[in-house]
């Protein structure tokens, strides 16, 4: 059963992993067509993945709505929103418009879809500002440089800020312009930079150990 | 001003988003028209790559980007292809963000209404939606027409005025992203640096420094960044083309107020944080 | 569009969106209902992209055409599936050690070209040029270079942080301070240019030609807002007294 369960499984991670990390040194087309299957192959799998995350999300609704949970009554309106936009969509071939004209596929993600999705990131919006009330304490030395720093760059985003600064501290012949330019072209590449290569030394390590099964996580408990 | 202190560390936050929402609604309903004086030298980068393009070359501009982050990105989409259809640049349209689609409708619609000299076909065109990116852009590197053989319409492309000379990387001058997403390293990785085409961008605010390392070492020809981008993109092709400014000035003029806010919420907090200490305490 | 559509169309974003911003108030049914329609509708949304972009030309019309490779991996695919049952879950580990194994093969020269190769030449390369460049960009190369170099030391752990390498790790952490203040400050103007956005939207659909939706939700949203509050204080004074009369 072990052979089954796990040999077989991390024998398709080194082969697989080692003939693609192999493709890119060979310029032949069979290493092409090789990767452009394989590609299509990772978007199938990925089609039916989506599968995973739709099942568990029916069945723990389901199973809130069966035993009547607290606060079944809203899982209702979750099995509501998919078909609104699940039915109009078989309905209209997954085309949001024919021939110019908008479909009621078209009109579920334009007034339902679009909606919810950039409000739920526009409300961030309001928790920033709490943010800056609350945690943007200046505590220590790199707190105080974190603070100028951004101080500078909300400044510098917008002509108003441009304008305060001139006023405060056009002065000194100092432009906010410049500063924030230099802040982002220099100190933030280097920063950037420094993570950067560390996060890319890490990654190519992970992907190794994961290829040549050092690193067997991914395979669960009785790996 | 013990009390003043107290309140202004211990204030309910909804105050502060009750403050928020006026000061946004405010230049909305009157806006004003202030100007960024600057522009940052990855904007000027890009610029001066675009223009510097000869008339005729055909450009890749990818619309990455789903309602989440439209905001940013479409006027910064806006501002790059007005600049293109000035310097009579050919450009395609692509997409391989599950909900752009519809924006890229929208957006060609536009471009065609700002400038009802150019035509459907001859200037500009709309590949179709592809969700697999790898083998796209890999497939682009040797034959446009095996992943695009007709436009997001239908209609065959080979046929089209716009695609003449066209058959894949070699033929491009430049592909321009657009995208709040990952997706954005992935085209610096696989059509960048592995098919030397120049690739140049627009991100959303918050992912721009992210790239900032890539445009220093000319893996990115330029980068537009959030709104500001944006604005700073469309001065430039005001104060050079002479072309109306849009969206994204209209729109920093609206965020010069919040920004202002939290400037003030940052001082005052901490001055109350630090007089605070000096303050007398009652013992209870 | 017909016009009657747009119109629903603007009280359905009004209800939805106001919804959502109602939940900065406090918690309440309204919110609880939109944000289980946004889980349903994003849901709905993506299931019928790769339903009909994706698995209908990548699986379907193949297998009509009698391409029948494309079994495999939709075989792959379904067996993902078998995570659902914890018995069966060993079965999604083929289509997962394929997905790894593809994927870290694909991902290790481009990190290795794009990240680490290239970024040590950008750090270097400008020294080439330090003949012809002026005092402030012969500055900047070195800031960079000095820099980079600290935060490597900062996140290099196999060295203990003492002396020499303490100071120069200090340095790093000053230059980590300054990156994530400035990264702050384009994320306050990201998320205020989203909710502009969304601000935006609400002021056009509150004219006339979208019958005054946005401020006739928000009316009512004021109003369910009062009558819960009046409603919840009678239920706690009900409650304050049953429960003194039951401790007499």
């Amino acid at each position: 059963m072990k052979f089954i369960k796990t040999y077989i499984p991390l024998f398709i991670v080194v082969t697989v992993g080692i003939i693609t990390l192999g493709t890119y040194f060979i310029p032949h087309r069979t290493a092409q067509t090789y990767l452009d299957g394989m590609n299509s192959w990772l978007s199938i799998i990925y089609s039916y993945a989506i599968l995973v995350g739709f099942v568990s999300l029916f069945m723990s609704h389901g199973k809130k709505i069966a035993k009547q949970a607290e606060g079944w009554g809203y899982s209702i309106f979750m099995f509501l929103g998919f078909f609104l936009v699940f039915i109009p969509a078989c309905f209209s071939q997954g085309k949001q418009s024919i021939d110019g004209v908008m479909t009621s596929y078209g009109w579920a993600y334009q007034f339902l879809f679009q909606p919810l999705s950039a409000t739920m990131f526009s409300v961030l919006a309001f928790y920033i500002i709490s943010t800056v009330y609350r945690s943007f304490r200046v505590k220590s030395a790199q707190a105080f440089v974190l603070f100028i720093c951004a101080l500078i760059l909300v400044l510098g985003n917008v002509p108003a800020g441009q304008a305060v600064w001139e006023t405060l501290l056009g002065w000194t012949g100092l432009h906010i312009a410049d500063l924030t330019d230099w802040l982002m072209s220099v100190v933030s590449v280097s920063a950037k930079r420094g993570i950067m290569i560390g996060l890319a030394v890490g990654s190519v390590v992970t992907c190794l150990k994961m290829i040549f099964t050092i690193e067997r996580s991914y395979l669960g408990r009785d790996s | 001003m013990k009390r003043f202190l107290a309140f202004l560390t211990k204030m309910d936050r909804r105050w502060l988003f009750l403050f928020l929402t006026i000061v946004i609604l405010i230049p909305i309903i009157k806006p004003s028209n202030m100007e960024m004086k600057s522009i940052s030298s990855p904007v000027k980068k890009a610029y001066d790559f675009i223009d510097t393009l000869p008339e005729n070359s055909f450009v890749l501009l990818s619309l990455d980007f789903d309602p989440g982050t439209r905001p940013e990105l479409y006027p910064q989409a806006l501002a790059l292809c007005k600049h293109l259809m000035k310097k009579n640049l050919r450009v395609a349209l692509t997409t391989f963000n599950a909900g752009a689609p519809g924006i890229m409708t929208e957006f060609k619609d536009s471009i065609l209404q700002t400038f009802p000299e150019k035509k459907y076909g001859k200037d500009i065109v709309m590949f179709p939606y592809r969700a697999v990116f790898l083998a796209t852009v890999t497939q682009l590197a040797t034959d446009v027409y095996a992943q695009y053989p007709d436009d997001a319409d239908g209609a065959p492309l080979n046929k089209m005025p716009i695609m003449k000379g066209i058959k894949n990387y070699k033929d491009m001058a430049l592909a321009i992203e657009i995208s709040g997403t990952t997706l954005f390293t992935s085209w610096i990785y696989y059509v960048g640096d592995k098919y030397h085409l120049p690739v140049l961008g627009g991100t959303t605010a918050i992912t721009q420094l992210s790239y900032s390392p890539y445009v220093q070492t000319g893996q990115l020809k330029g980068l537009l960044g959030g709104m500001r981008g944006a604005a700073e993109y469309e001065a430039m092709l005001h104060d050079n083309y002479q072309l109306e400014t849009g969206d994204a000035t209209k729109s920093l003029n609206v965020l010069n107020w919040p920004h202002m806010l939290v400037f003030l919420i940052a001082v005052l907090s901490n001055i109350a944080i630090f007089f605070g200490k000096f303050m007398p305490h009652k013992e209870d | 569009m017909p016009h009657s559509l747009l119109v629903l169309g603007a009280w359905v974003t009004g209800f939805l969106t106001l919804g959502i911003f109602s939940f900065l108030y406090k918690d309440n049914p309204l919110f609880k209902i939109t944000e289980n329609l946004y889980v349903g509708v994003g849901m709905g949304y993506y299931v019928s992209l790769y339903f009909f972009q994706v698995w209908t030309p990548l699986v379907w019309e193949p297998l009509k055409e009698g391409n029948y490779i494309v079994i495999i991996p939709s075989i792959m695919g379904l067996l993902l599936l078998s995570q659902l049952v914890p018995k069966l879950s060993w079965l999604s580990r083929y289509t997962l050690t394929f997905t790894i194994g593809y994927s870290c093969g694909l991902a290790i020269p481009m990190t290795i070209n794009t990240d680490l190769l290239t970024q040590i030449l950008g750090t270097a390369k400008p020294f080439a040029n330090i003949a012809n460049v002026g005092g402030m960009d012969i500055f900047n190369m070195i800031f960079i270079l000095v820099a980079v170099l600290c935060v490597l030391t900062y996140f290099f752990f196999s060295v203990e942080s003492k002396g020499a390498v303490k100071k120069v790790s200090n340095v790093g952490i000053y230059v980590l301070m300054a990156y994530f203040g400035a990264a702050f400050g384009n994320t306050v103007m990201a998320r205020f240019s989203l909710l502009y956005g969304r601000f935006d939207t609400l002021t056009k659909y509150s004219h006339a030609e979208y019958l005054y939706s946005t401020p006739i939700i928000l009316t009512l949203f004021v109003i369910f807002f009062i009558v819960k509050h009046f409603m919840d204080k009678k239920k706690a004074a009900i409650a304050a007294e049953a429960e003194a009369n039951g401790e007499i």
